[in-house]
């Protein structure tokens, strides 16, 4: 069974645009219906109770017993033209003092019970099968101490009942009629509704991974589907960026491996074509292993920003007091830094919660990265500040002032600001990728600033 | 000294093989699961590398199979997976350590010496020598010919590494992990400087030269041959 999810809308639209015209089209033809053979009931009964009201002058105008065998003569007078009508006259003993020829009355109407209403008259088929409608009631006649005589009177309603039939026939082919018309409009409403989506459908197809930067036509997109066109087009830029990213790393990547990695075979090749002593293939070989080191390092934090980018790195979360762990990190740069004369501080305390030894790699990243750039006799300093709801670590070198374009693009893979730097000793170019793939992961956010030979990385975390 | 490498990659067991055994261990090699396990519980070994992903049984069930026969004989994972589940179910199922592919050969050499010297709680001794150089533990004093030399913690705690495994050449990585507690890469020059400036202390002055660099292993500290 399909489930619900998977059907047409077309057809389920339809269905129900179907279903509920021929509901409201049923319900107002038997409304109709009714209505009419009320009204002809009405008809009836305004008939009928004329002739009993006549009928009951007639009899409350006998005087005596001989007043009362007149009145037949008198009702065959007074009923003459009325073809269809039958009316009984019965006395309390039983004794049929009147009744039309043909005439015929169910039993329970006439003799015994409470005697028909007259609001409320009753139908019946006589022995012939015609179809008729009566009413009776019970009627004092003029003789002082006389019980009351019983009136019946009751129309042929045959023509009603065929006029009926007629119409209720006429009224259903309509309704069924127009169900089937309205069942077909809907479907043409839905399929015209839908086109758009079929549009949207066509633009979609025609975007390819070489054409990304294509983008769904808002204008031509009803109201109803501008929001989801939206969701699409900002689906479609994260996909774009994305692909961008990820063309611009594939290419980077290869661009970085292929310097060592020609190095490593210019390197191997020269020395194979002659042979050599032993303490110059142990140099070449250990060249060779500062290559690969080079390598290896670049792949594992490659490996690392990979995972990080897909949301599979998830740091611990213990409380780090971020004091005593610069504290550390700086004295273990110490040394890289008195090398180039660079003096070395921290201040400031904090505490944030989050993975010790990444906390610990992306500070010590952003240490050697500054050491690196300050220049001889220069200062780097880190400092620890709380900041309303935040916990902010600052690394600042003096050295020399980086442009502000650059500045958001240094925490890309492989980007330096100073492209003739490239390749320079083991610097993988990975550093500051890793410190903002180890802070993103941790929630935080980290920035770069750099004015009047200041440069400064600004590390925020949560507290 | 009796090692069993497990590893499939041909390449790489053959090179543990010789790594190993030009270090001083006698190595046997497995090259699939099966011949691992059935060598690993049937013959006596100090200690067991096993590749995590092998034809036939995996290092897990290896490792498995070397614990339900009652052995505790360290056993050192390669993984080219650093994958945190990795290292917990490894953890868990008892490994001593393991080592994400690709590794410096340096490093499986001094991880692996290290294993070893776990099991023998050899003797503390309270002066390390080599040759006229003596570090003085318990005084925090370092002499050498008699002399005496300053050092500052961190310079103790280096020149302690390499006394301490003498002979043995200390990839970078595993000297800021020991020294400085730092147990990730960092693209600093740090180890070179410390170690730069050890040299300085103890070997700059002195005819016998005690600290080496080897090129793209790490550091040594050894008694060159032909010197008391």
């Amino acid at each position: 069974m399909k489930s619900v999810g998977r059907a047409s809308i077309t057809l389920r639209l339809t269905a129900l645009f179907a279903t509920v015209s021929t509901l409201v089209l049923l319900a107002l033809g038997y409304l109709i219906g009714s209505t009419v053979e009320q009204h002809f009931v009405e008809q009836d009964i305004d008939v009928l109770s004329g002739k009993l009201d006549l009928t009951q002058r007639i009899l409350e105008k006998a005087r005596s017993r001989d007043d009362l065998l007149a009145v037949p003569q008198q009702l065959d007078d007074a009923l003459v033209g009325h073809h269809g009508l039958s009316v009984v006259v019965a006395l309390q003993d039983g004794e049929l003092l009147f009744a039309t020829s043909g005439a015929e009355f169910p039993d329970g109407l006439l003799s015994g019970g409470p005697v028909g209403d007259v609001a409320h008259p009753r139908a019946w088929r006589t022995a012939r099968g015609t179809p008729m409608r009566g009413i009776s009631a019970s009627v004092p006649t003029g003789i002082a101490g006389m019980p009351k005589a019983v009136v019946g009177v009751a129309t042929d309603i045959t023509h009603h009942e065929q006029y009926l039939a007629g119409f209720r026939l006429t009224l259903w082919a309509f309704v069924a009629f127009a169900a089937v018309l309205s069942g077909l409009l809907g479907w043409l409403a839905v399929r015209r509704g839908l086109a758009p989506l079929q549009a949207m459908k066509r633009e979609a197809e025609n975007i390819t991974a070489q054409r990304l930067h294509a983008r769904l036509a808002l204008d031509a997109v009803p109201v109803e589907l501008v929001d989801l066109a939206v969701t699409l087009n900002a689906m479609l830029a994260r996909l774009e960026d994305s692909f961008r990213r990820l063309s611009d790393f594939s290419s980077d990547l290869a661009h970085e491996f292929r310097t060592p990695i020609s190095n490593l075979m210019t390197e191997t090749q020269v020395m194979l074509s002659r042979t050599r002593s032993p303490d110059e293939y142990r140099d070449v070989l250990a060249s060779n292993v500062e290559e690969y080191e080079r390598l290896s390092r670049m792949i594992a934090d490659m490996l690392f920003i990979a995972k990080a980018e897909d949301g599979r790195i998830v740091p611990t979360r213990e409380t780090l007091e971020l004091a005593p762990l610069v504290g550390d990190l700086v004295e273990f740069h110490r040394l890289a830094a008195e090398e180039k004369e660079v003096e070395l501080t921290s201040e400031g305390e904090g505490a944030i919660q989050g993975d010790r030894l990444m906390i610990r790699r992306a500070i010590s990243n952003l240490l050697s990265n500054a050491i690196r750039h300050t220049r001889i006799g220069g200062r780097v300093t880190v400092s620890i500040r709380r900041n309303g709801t935040c916990v902010e670590v600052d690394v600042t070198n003096i050295g020399e002032t980086i442009a502000s374009e650059h500045l958001p693009r240094l925490f890309d893979r492989f980007y330096r600001a100073d492209p003739s730097r490239s390749g320079e000793g083991s610097h993988s170019g990975l550093g500051l990728a890793i410190v903002r793939s180890i802070v993103e992961a941790h929630g935080g956010q980290v920035v770069a600033f750099s004015a009047e030979g200041m440069t400064t990385f600004r590390l925020t975390f949560a507290r | 000294m009796k090692i069993l490498v497990v590893e499939d990659e041909s390449k790489t067991g053959t090179y543990l093989k010789q790594g190993l055994s030009e270090a001083g261990f006698v190595v046997d090699l497995a090259g699939n699961g099966f011949d691992g396990l059935h060598l690993a519980t049937s013959e006596s070994y100090d200690l067991a590398v096993l590749d995590v992903m092998l034809p036939g049984i995996d290092g897990w069930q290896i490792l498995q199979g070397i614990r339900r026969a009652g052995s505790d004989m360290p056993v050192l994972f390669l993984t080219a997976r650093d994958q945190i589940e990795d290292r917990v179910k490894g953890l868990e199922l008892g490994a001593d350590d393991y080592l994400v592919k690709p590794f410096a050969f340096s490093e499986l050499l001094a991880r692996v010496r290290t294993l070893l010297r776990r099991g023998s709680k050899s003797k503390e001794a309270d002066v390390l020598r080599a040759a006229d150089l003596e570090l003085d533990l318990l005084r925090r004093r370092a002499t050498r010919g008699g002399r005496r030399i300053d050092l500052t913690a961190k310079e103790f705690a280096l020149l302690e590494l390499l006394l301490r495994r003498q002979g043995e050449v200390l990839p970078r990585s595993l000297i800021a992990s020991q020294v400085w507690d730092m147990n990730f890469d960092s693209d600093t020059n740090v180890v070179e400087v410390a170690v730069r400036r050890l040299r300085a202390k103890i070997d700059d002055d002195f005819e016998v030269k005690l600290v080496r660099t080897v090129r793209g292993m790490g550091y040594v500290l050894d008694v060159p041959e032909g010197t008391a």
